[in-house]
């Protein structure tokens, strides 16, 4: 389990992490959300003890992570921009990382290998952006690492792999019992692989759920309305918005506590749709004040 | 077995449930027959495990699924799970032909659809 309490963290003087507390239990994917700038990236650093928070703690399994080896161990981390050598080749990057992981797997990395049909000697300096991810993945995974963090992993991988690499996660989640931290903008993605989401707004947790409690929590009806009826106030709206006489409202509540709200205005037409996690994630963030603007 | 409709905006574990559900009612699964297991599915739909344990979970108390502990879980086919679904299925029909009764379609209309499906499918 991974459980981070009151992580504050600076960097150059400004603050980028006000208080944040997340836990992650064993075998579960935790989906990091927020706008740009949120502190996703931060956490993730802080998460993988890259970065040392200056108040609270990160702790795995009641272990401190920060300079301490033997918990990293059990850590992959695949950061926003990737770094190594490009001196190197695949054989000495893996010789690295079988130094750094005792859990190493030969046997893995020789099955993945075949996904990714790379040469062994070939010089990482010639590969392309979304060559040198797959190559990240192919190393990380092969680490058979307990605790994998990844920050927006999935970007210039094309469609085929990136169902590859989702699919090899979600068999490692079923039957390793991996954790997985993963910030993405592409909700539709993070839908498929999540059970569990935090939402970062300007450096601080607004809100931290299971998807199911999230689904459970908003609710979206399409209502119209007899000639003349006026909905009032006191409904306890989230959104609402309307073409012609077609309403769209967003509900905090269930589909049943919805349509007992909207019952006695003797709706024509009422229609209950579930959300998607993108209309969760602009709808939650619409009431905390981040919304699209209208600038033209 | 299938595959997921991404630009269908339900949730995945509706997606899962519906089609699951449509496959054992329309007798493609079969009674009795395993399904397959989480963690398999997990990784050939690229879908979270906790995903597919809900749908399944949910799909369970429907009636249309039997977790067998150690054995993983087949599909059932009771009374009720259908007078339910058939429930269901009624609202929604209900729902459209009020809909249509707004486009002033007759009610000849809407048995002449009837008697057509009937023929489709003898």
């Amino acid at each position: 389990m991974i459980k981070a309490k009151g992580v504050t963290k600076f960097l150059d003087g400004t603050k980028v992490l006000d208080d944040v507390n997340i836990q992650v239990e064993d075998g579960s994917v935790y989906g990091l959300l927020g706008p740009n700038g949120a502190g996703k990236t931060t956490l993730l650093q802080c998460l993988s003890g890259v970065l040392e928070p200056e108040q609270g703690y990160i702790l795995y399994d009641g272990e401190p992570v920060y300079e301490n080896p033997p918990v990293k161990e059990k850590i992959s981390f695949m950061p926003d921009e990737l770094y190594c050598s490009w001196q190197e080749n695949i054989r000495d990057l893996k010789e690295l990382y079988q130094a750094l992981y005792p859990s190493f797997s030969e046997k893995r990395f020789r099955s993945m290998g075949e996904i990714f049909a790379f040469s062994e000697k070939k010089r990482i300096r010639s590969f392309s952006k979304g060559q040198k991810r797959q190559l990240a993945f192919w190393l990380k995974l092969s680490a058979m690492p307990q605790y994998l963090l990844l920050d927006e992993p999935l970007d210039g991988l094309d469609p085929v792999m990136r169902r590859q690499i989702s699919s090899i996660l979600m068999d490692d989640v079923a039957r390793r019992g991996m954790s997985i931290v993963i910030s993405s903008h592409n909700l539709r993605e993070l839908e498929d692989l999540c059970d569990h989401v935090g939402i970062l707004n300007g450096r601080s947790l607004v809100l931290e759920k299971s998807l199911e409690e999230l689904q459970g929590n908003l609710v979206k009806l399409q209502v119209v309305f007899p000639e003349g009826a006026s909905l009032g106030s006191g409904l306890d709206i989230l959104h609402i918005s309307r073409i012609g006489r077609v309403y769209t409202i967003i509900f905090r509540g269930t589909a049943e506590e919805a349509q007992k709200k909207l019952s006695p205005f003797h709706p024509i037409v009422m229609d209950c749709l579930p959300l998607n996690l993108e209309e969760i994630f602009i709808y939650e963030l619409e009431e905390k004040g981040y919304a699209v603007k209208e600038l033209f | 077995m299938f595959s997921l409709d991404y630009r269908d905006s339900k949730p995945i574990y509706e997606q899962i449930k519906d089609r699951f559900r449509t496959l054992i009612i329309s007798g493609v699964i079969e009674e009795g027959e395993r399904m397959p297991s989480v963690r398999s599915l997990a990784s050939s739909l690229s879908v979270n495990p906790n995903t597919i344990q809900r749908a399944y979970r949910e799909l369970e108390q429907e009636g249309y699924l039997l977790s067998i502990p150690g054995k993983g879980s087949i599909a059932t086919h009771s009374k009720e799970a259908d007078q339910h679904r058939k429930e269901e299925l009624f609202r929604e029909i209900r729902k459209n032909i009020r809909e249509l009764r707004n486009l002033s379609v007759t009610e000849d209309e809407l048995l002449q659809l009837l008697k057509e499906d009937e023929t489709v499918h003898d």
